[in-house]
């Protein structure tokens, strides 16, 4: 046979050979569009543009019955095994790996039909039909299942008892796909199917047991009951055949393998807890960073859900060398953005607790490839870097040395406040939250290179996520600095906007637009004229906001705001005696009480606090303002809390009660 | 300097190895795997007549796999891709890799073969889509288009891609990935016993002159030496 040549037809012409009366036409047609979209994303898109898969959906279900027993070995019966098969191959190639192509095969309404298929005589056809189901089941837009149908239940038991790998890996699929809540979790498990997942775990093929290990993982998913269950009275067996299969020859498996205990370890504080374990799955994990295709993109998202949260294991990642090997992945360089991602946000997760790990990435040198990470051509990747970034900037050591307040850094981050992708956004505005709180004299390199105006912008925006991150990070950025950094930021943000942000809709933007004021009215008794700027909108806005606090969060940060205030001369300590008790008027009580009577000791030691700067014995307007004080009850609420449990508390009090048998107060 | 290494002579050695016992059936599944693995269907199936050996994977599927390798080393490209979706269409849809290199193939015989013109429209439609997503992909697209430019492709530096090696490097991918659909192992065991043997043998020289194999193919005993 001649080598290739490529005299091919044009896909329109393909389309309209499918419509042809003659069978074989159709089978040839049928087999020719399926070779040319396999592998082909460019292809399946176009020939889905002419309509293809209605095409192709319809030949399937006009053929539906035409294979009626396995016994016909005629020309006519070929070509109907034939067309099915082929129908059948090429819905399941649009599916495969092409959300678009799934839900093209949904909207031609061939769901139903493969159903149906699946009891049909021949083999090959119940084969190519398993399969397609089984590539729209790996798709998110795969119909829901409902398991708690008893008829349903029968369904997926059957499907997993088959022979046939592709059948019994439907059922594991259509389980990893729509089992989410602990109600479908049970009711699978009541059925049974957890014994049969673990016998394809322990007799079945590769893809058996790649399908079950996901499909059981699926079904432990924060499950703590289910997974006693099933390790049950013969602790540790059952779980040793999954431990086994970490070490298997197959990447994928050993991945999937390791995903499912970890899932186990996650929901159940009982399992998978001893060190030895521990130690395995990182190696296990840290290995298949190693694999060039698929299994080593996701390795690290699994490493990640391994060690967040939990110093423990990020120690132990971190003694076999986990930083280093993560690293010398990045350097490496063209990785796939998933893989990059992924390794990224391990890189993150390993920061995120212990200084240790943090110093690694200074000795490794690795700014300079983080930069390049935040301007990526890939959100996701964007957005792992700065989270990598925050986390790593949480090295108060290093903050003090000044280390990130470069612009290698600082001007690709800024260059992410406009980024189109508000994920990216908010972690951009993350990672600068840490950083400028620089303790060095630098943080005006980061006003040179335009950031301090973006985040005002920002605090403009119309999502109150990326609102309130901008103003956590002008928070952290005036945070004790210098008055002209102070005085720049709020000529930029104005008395009127800050005081809007004040009022925003959001309790979160709130906060810290509160959290702002007492920054920047904190040290310097200049600074405190702010709050005064156009008729006191500032002080006003603080006011009404304290009176309907919404949150605890909001009411500290309104108080210690107002306690720096109070911190300046008489007319400033007068203005916020005002303000507690102008609002007295409208309620039988002031905030005041409210705050000093919460469960929450932050919020009494924030008004306490408040209280002792109102009457400190060093201004002349004490007396007059703690006689106020006192007619209003809040000198006796606080006697009352002379021995609160929490210390801060406890001190402050005694603090106001000394400054006030100083006026002579009994 | 005297060595510290025992020495074992030729007729001990054979003494030891005369008391290990060493099953026929052992060895004749080994041949079995063999045989299969490498897809030699006649011979296995006079091999299983001969010798009574089962196979541990059905002959059947081998031929199916035999035809698809059997096209890729002939250069028939678009034959072998069209067999394995027969087999299996999710191999070459969920391995970009490995369809990427198939179609790799296709445009080195069009080259080979003088058709320039579709070669370079080949490359277009099929490859460039496939290379805008990996920067290797696109890496191994320029070095395959650029053999078009050399008159002389045997002296030119990417000379090798024209080579029967690379067809059967590509075959033997395509084995491998049949192989493993089919849930069967795509290496025989055989190879890993030899590499076992020269690890043993490698160990053993730091401690014992013994009788080694040098020579993997006729695996005679040869006398030991200080």
């Amino acid at each position: 046979m001649p080598s290739a040549t490529v005299n091919k037809p044009r896909p329109s012409e393909l389309l309209s050979r499918l419509t042809s009366a003659e069978p074989e036409v159709k089978v040839r047609a049928l087999r020719e569009v399926k070779n040319q979209i396999i592998g082909n994303r460019t292809k399946k898109l176009s020939f889905l543009k002419l309509g293809a898969v209605p095409a192709v959906a319809g030949i399937l279900a006009d053929s539906i019955d035409d294979v009626t027993d396995n016994n016909n070995c005629n020309n006519d019966s070929n070509n109907a095994i034939n067309i099915l098969v082929q129908s059948a191959a090429a819905l399941g190639s649009f599916a495969c790996g092409f959300d678009a192509g799934v839900q093209a095969v949904l909207d031609a309404g061939a769901f139903p039909n493969l159903l149906r298929l699946l009891a049909n005589p021949n083999e090959k056809v119940v084969d190519a039909v398993a399969r397609a189901l089984r590539m729209i089941y790996q798709s998110k837009l795969a119909p829901k299942y409902d398991f708690l149908q008893q008829k349903n239940m029968e369904f997926l038991i059957s499907l997993l008892n088959s022979e046939k790998e592709n059948v019994s890996g439907l059922g594991a699929s259509i389980i990893t796909r729509s089992c989410e809540t602990n109600l479908e979790q049970k009711a699978l498990f009541d059925a049974g199917i957890l014994r049969k997942l673990n016998s394809l775990l322990e007799g079945g093929s590769l893809s058996q047991r790649d399908a079950s290990l996901e499909s059981l993982a699926t079904i432990f998913r924060n499950n703590p009951e289910v997974i006693s269950k099933f390790a049950g009275p013969e602790i540790g067996r059952p779980l040793s055949s999954i431990i086994d299969l970490a070490k298997d020859r197959y990447p994928r498996t050993r991945l999937l393998a390791c995903m499912c205990l970890i899932v186990i370890r996650n929901a159940s504080p009982h399992f998978l807890q001893d060190i030895g374990i521990k130690t395995k799955l990182i190696h296990i994990l840290l290995e298949l960073l190693d694999d060039p295709g698929q299994v080593g993109d996701e390795a690290p998202f699994a490493f990640s859900s391994l060690i967040a949260q939990k110093e423990d294991l990020q120690k132990l990642a971190l003694e076999a060398n986990a930083i280093d090997k993560l690293h010398h992945h990045i350097k490496k360089g063209s990785l796939h953005p998933r893989r990059y991602e992924g390794i990224l946000l391990a890189l993150a997760d390993m920061y995120s607790k212990l200084e240790s790990c943090r110093s690694k990435f200074l000795s490794l040198q690795v700014l300079n490839l983080l930069a390049d990470a935040l301007t990526d051509y890939n959100a996701g990747v964007r957005a792992a870097a700065c989270i990598c970034l925050k986390s790593v900037t949480r090295s108060i050591k290093n903050l003090s040395a000044g280390y990130f307040m470069n612009e290698t850094i600082v001007i690709p981050l800024v260059q992410l406040f406009l980024d189109p992708s508000t994920s990216v956004q908010v972690a951009a505005l993350g990672a600068t939250s840490n950083i400028v709180v620089d303790f060095t004299t630098r943080k005006s390199i980061f006003v040179q290179c335009g950031g301090m105006k973006q985040l005002v912008q920002l605090a403009k925006s119309m999502e109150s996520s990326v609102r309130s991150n901008a103003l956590w990070a002008l928070k952290n950025f005036v945070f004790q600095a210098d008055n002209r950094l102070k005085e720049g930021v709020f000529s930029e943000l104005t008395a009127s906007l800050l005081s809007s942000l004040i009022r925003d809709p959001e309790p979160s933007v709130q906060e810290q637009a509160l959290a702002l004021v007492r920054n920047l009215v904190d040290g310097c008794i200049n600074l405190i004229e702010f709050v005064f700027a156009e008729d006191g909108l500032i002080l006003g806005a603080i006011g009404r906001q304290l009176q309907c606090a919404s949150t605890a969060e909001i009411g500290i940060q309104g108080m210690y705001a107002l306690c720096n205030v109070a911190s300046g001369n008489e007319f400033h300590k007068e203005a916020v005696m005002q303000l507690l008790f102008t609002q007295m008027g409208d309620k039988n009580q002031s905030f005041v009480i409210k705050f000093l009577q919460s469960n929450d000791s932050r919020l009494c030691t924030a008004t306490v606090w408040t209280i002792v700067n109102l009457t400190c014995p060093s201004s002349p307007g004490a007396p007059g303002r703690l006689e106020k004080l006192r007619n209003a009850g809040i000198v006796s609420q606080i006697k009352n809390m002379v021995n609160d449990p929490c210390v801060d508390v406890k001190l402050r009090v005694r603090t106001v009660l000394g400054q006030s048998m100083a006026f002579g107060d009994n | 300097m005297a060595s510290s290494k025992k020495l074992i002579s030729r007729e001990e050695w054979e003494k030891r190895l005369n008391n290990v016992k060493i099953r026929k059936e052992d060895m004749n599944k080994l041949v079995m795997n063999f045989l299969v693995t490498e897809g030699n269907v006649e011979a296995a199936k006079k091999f299983r007549m001969e010798s009574g050996t089962h196979p541990d994977i059905d002959l059947a599927t081998i031929t199916d796999r035999m035809a698809v390798k059997k096209a890729a080393q002939c250069g028939n490209v678009k034959d072998a891709i069209e067999k394995i979706n027969d087999l299996n269409p999710e191999i070459l849809d969920t391995n970009p890799q490995l369809f990427f290199q198939l179609q790799q193939q296709r445009l080195i015989e069009l080259i080979r073969n003088g058709k320039v013109e579709a070669a370079l429209e080949f490359a277009q439609e099929e490859l460039a889509p496939r290379a805008e997503e990996n920067q290797s992909f696109l890496e191994e697209l320029e070095r395959t288009i650029s053999l078009v430019a050399f008159e002389d492709t045997s002296n030119c530096p990417v000379g090798e891609l024209l080579d029967i090696s690379q067809r059967l490097k590509t075959a033997s991918e395509v084995n491998a990935a049949v192989l493993t659909s089919q849930s069967n192992e795509k290496d025989p065991k055989l190879p890993s016993l030899l590499k076992m043997l020269i690890w043993a043998q490698n160990k053993l020289d730091k401690k014992a002159a013994y009788p080694c194999i040098n020579d993997l193919s006729n695996a005679r005993l040869e006398d030991p030496t200080f």
